[in-house]
């Protein structure tokens, strides 16, 4: 699943530790998200879209089309 | 299961973990050095042996809670690394019995198989992402 991650997190000027640090998760977990090697929950998806403040579908993106989706 | 995120499960993991290690190196120590498996009665060796597996047991349920605390990335690495130790430890047990029972190779401790477990678990849990999509 691709994301903008990396550009949230350094648009507000974080290091990916400072990042892992608000969400309390390792700094790994960050890395593997941003560099699309892992997919975060629910959970964590939802926690990653407060932080930013912004909703789950502008920063994740699983490259499905609403449309092609609803056939 | 009980999320308490990154830092609080690592927190509490180290709080566990040392203490027990320390307990389990001096216990390694004076038993060694005190109990005499030549001459020593069966139920000091008994104890000795009991008492220096307890630690152990401890950091093994250590290991379990800091993988149902930690976050959910670090979980999924641990339980990956955990997975491949136990493999390769069941693999080496079966093959090592099989060359036994074939009377290839004389007996060998079972007590280097905690040993293994935990060579494999850690090499796994250093080298799993090595150009792998987790």
């Amino acid at each position: 699943m691709k994301n903008i991650l990396k550009i949230l997190r350094t648009e507000k000027g974080w290091s990916q530790a400072a990042l892992a640090e608000k969400l309390d998760v390792s700094r790994q977990s960050v890395n593997a998200i941003e560099t699309g090697k892992y997919d975060p929950s629910l959970p964590l998806a939802f926690a990653i879209a407060r932080l930013f403040g912004r909703p789950i579908e502008e920063i994740f993106d699983d490259g499905v089309e609403l449309a092609s989706a609803a056939e | 299961m009980t999320q308490r995120g990154f830092r609080t499960a690592k927190r509490r993991y180290h709080y566990l973990f040392w203490p027990l290690m320390a307990a389990y190196t001096v216990l390694v120590f004076a038993t060694s050095f005190l109990v005499d498996t030549d001459t020593a009665p069966t139920w000091l060796k008994v104890t000795s042996a009991l008492a220096v597996t307890l630690p152990l047991f401890g950091v093994l349920y250590a290991m379990r809670r800091q993988t149902e605390e930690t976050d959910e990335y670090t979980r999924m690495r641990q339980l990956q690394a955990m997975r491949d130790g136990g493999l390769i430890t069941a693999g080496f047990a079966f093959m090592i019995g099989f060359l036994q029972i074939f009377e290839v190779v004389d007996l060998i401790s079972v007590f280097w198989f905690g040993p293994l477990f935990f060579i494999s678990y850690g090499l796994s849990f250093c080298t799993q992402n090595f150009g792998k999509v987790v």
